[in-house]
């Protein structure tokens, strides 16, 4: 039985290496080491969507350097360390780069295994990290830095909206939500009169009640005329469900953690909402190249995408791809070298640039998006005007 | 800021540490089980919220309170009774397993992701007391926390179960000796912790406003650490010592100065290691688990 088995392993085997290396030849393979199952997976699976569709297209058109493009998918189940074995695995198996969870924690142990290998890695981390410094030259990140969008909000929220006084409730459970609340203060305190940011508070994503964080806003001699939230669901959406049942209708400003709209059964009927995203999933975006994208997403997932993550995934792909293309190799130093030189690249999530040390965009349009009376829909794109990673 | 509002909030919460409390209290004054599967408890409730969303109020709740009783007495008799005459760690660990598997239940059927729900909307607003604005939810936990407590209490002091239960409590063998029956006792402790979860499910999904498949688990560690300093085993220990947590809690996060705030957790467990460095057995011991030494 032992042997039986063994055999059958063995020929398994055999039979997979014989179509690897059949196929070795003529696939641009790109590994996707993501979260297909466990709880990171609700996060990941329009990243995952989006690049699978940039793929296909990118095939119909005649792929990377006239080969197919061949995607190697890894499930890390939602273990960060993981990732490692994913990397090794699809690189082992011939990926040139690899596409991770679009987190710092969950990517960085895969991509230190691709820069070690000589392998770029791609991944939506919005913590600059994911990047030069974190990891090393071959790593890059396709979303707007963290930093870059509390600067965003803290200057839109004052210019645009004209909003004299803020707040600043921060769910301090994740990395993110740090450097987003405390990139808006810093921004904040740069741009508008001193004692204009009434107050600061904190909270964790999983308290039973922030009772006492609504009490201490209540308390302000006048209410805050924006109040910067930073946190994820479920605990943000109840975070805010809590401040509206106690009377704080202040405008709730957050990022990108809080995009989609599978959260509003939290806060039915919720007003004064503004979230920055990376584009509409409604068709009112004001990029039409975004408004077509979901448009084909629909239509090949057949269903509306619930966050906008799915553009990060498809135009990862697409930089990969046009500087692949450019450079007239899949060696990771001549793919990167072309990545540098993106100076206001044309990608479906926006015009994009890097440089030999940053490999994230900081200065690049987000939309700001808004929820009234539980409907949500586009305001306009807004770019923060300083690209400030501390 | 407001006294009349920081009291409310401190009840509300301490509400609800005291009744989970309570529940993990009364498996434990009969079985001497530490149930982690408590958490559960209070999920499952939220769960039957969520299916029953849009049935007529009354159905709803009866449906939390039935899912949480069912599925305590349920785990009781296919997790724990078995188990009963082994080691006791070999039950805590059952109860993780019981804990784990319902989670990935739910997971399973309804996804990790939080689902809204929007139960009691009509208490989405202020009232004015004593010249504050208290919020709805707020006062109505209150309420319903001392409701049941009464309630509670009432069962244990003046029903000839709750005697059983009491002396059960006191000493196992003995009363088994002179006549209670075990396994109607600890299937009624379980029950009645079922009852509680579903209390405490109904109240915070109003207030929170979703569900998901950990939902109760926060709750019921910080819950599990009030029964251990009002003193394991002892019921007007588990419910003080929920009282006393969601007290702290809520005077540290409203008193705390923001650069220490991020630490309040650690603040709220450096006090109940005090606690108990001074009162190894909680503030109210329960008499019989005392070490003879």
């Amino acid at each position: 039985m032992k042997n039986l088995q063994s055999f059958v392993a063995a020929s398994v085997l055999a039979t997979a290496a014989s179509v690897t290396a059949a196929q070795a030849e003529d696939t641009v393979k790109i590994g996707f080491v993501m979260s297909y199952s466990g709880w990171f997976q609700q996060i990941d699976a329009a990243t995952i969507k989006g690049a699978e569709l940039a793929v296909a297209e990118i095939n119909e058109n005649g792929g990377i350097l006239g080969r197919q493009i061949e995607i190697l998918p890894f499930d890390n189940k939602s273990e960060p360390p993981l990732g490692a074995d994913g990397a090794l695995e699809v690189i082992g198996n011939g990926a040139t780069a690899v596409m991770l969870p679009s987190d710092f924690d969950f990517g960085a142990p895969g991509a230190f295994v691709a820069q070690q290998n000589g392998v770029i890695a791609l991944s939506g981390a919005s913590d600059p990290k994911f990047g030069v410094t974190g990891i090393g030259p071959y790593a890059y990140s396709i979303s707007n830095a963290a930093q870059s969008q509390g600067a965003l909000l803290a200057e839109w929220a004052l210019n645009e909206q004209g909003w004299d006084t803020a707040y600043v409730l921060l769910d301090n459970t994740i990395s993110y939500t740090n450097s987003l609340c405390d990139s808006f203060a810093k921004r904040w305190k740069e741009i508008a009169p001193e004692g204009s940011l009434l107050g600061e508070d904190r909270f964790r994503n999983d308290d039973a009640s922030i009772a006492s964080q609504v009490t201490r806003i209540k308390g302000l001699e006048a209410q805050p005329e924006a109040i910067m939230m930073c946190s994820y669901a479920p605990g943000g959406p109840s975070a805010i469900r809590q401040l509206r049942a106690a009377g704080v209708t202040s405008p709730v400003l957050t990022g990108e953690s809080l995009d989609g709209d599978y959260w509003i059964g939290i806060v039915p009927d919720l007003s004064d909402f503004y979230v920055v995203n990376y584009g509409s999933v409604y068709g009112d975006d004001p990029s039409e190249a975004v408004n077509g994208f979901f448009t084909r997403y629909e239509a090949a997932t057949g269903g509306r995408a619930d966050v906008s993550y799915a553009l990060r995934g498809y135009s990862m792909i697409e930089a990969y791809a046009t500087a692949a293309n450019r450079a007239g190799s899949l060696d990771a130093d001549a793919v990167s070298a072309e990545l540098n030189k993106f100076d206001e690249e044309p990608l479906v999530i926006g015009n994009t640039t890097f440089n030999e040390d940053l490999h994230i965009a900081t200065t690049r349009p987000m939309l700001v998006m808004q929820a009234q009376d539980g409907k949500f829909s586009a305001v306009g794109r807004f770019a923060a005007s300083v690209g400030n990673l501390d | 800021m407001n006294s009349v509002q920081i009291i409310t909030d401190a009840l509300s919460l301490g509400g609800i540490y005291a009744l989970t409390a309570l529940g993990i209290g009364l498996v434990f004054s009969v079985l001497r089980l530490a149930n982690f599967a408590h958490a559960e408890l209070v999920t499952v409730a939220g769960y039957a919220l969520l299916i029953g969303v849009g049935l007529p109020l009354p159905l709803v709740l009866f449906m939390a309170a039935a899912a949480s009783v069912l599925v305590a007495m349920a785990t009781e008799r296919l997790a724990f009774r078995p188990l009963r005459h082994v080691d006791q760690t070999t039950m805590l660990v059952s109860s993780f397993a019981v804990s784990i598997l319902i989670q990935n239940i739910f997971v399973f059927f309804s996804g990790s992701r939080a689902k809204g729900v929007d139960i009691l909307p009509a208490l989405a607003r202020q009232v004015s007391v004593l010249g504050a604005d208290v919020s709805m939810v707020k006062l109505t936990t209150i309420a319903v926390c001392g409701a049941t407590l009464v309630g509670l209490i009432s069962f244990l002091r003046f029903t000839r179960l709750g005697l059983e239960m009491r002396a059960a409590s006191q000493d196992f063998s003995m009363a088994r000796n002179l006549g209670v029956r075990a396994d109607r006792v600890i299937l009624i402790a379980f029950a009645l912790s079922g009852i509680l979860a579903a209390v405490v499910g109904v109240l915070f999904v109003a207030e929170v406003g979703f569900v998901q498949p950990r939902l109760g688990l926060q709750l019921v560690i910080i819950s599990f650490v009030g029964t251990v300093i009002g003193g394991l085993g002892n019921l007007t220990g588990a419910m003080v010592g929920g009282f006393l947590i969601g007290f702290i809690a809520t005077l540290l996060q409203t008193f705390l100065p923001l650069e220490l705030r991020e630490f309040r957790e650690a603040f709220l467990f450096g006090i109940v290691i005090l606690i108990l460095l001074v009162r190894p057995h909680g503030l109210f011991p329960a008499r019989h688990l005392k070490e003879r030494v």
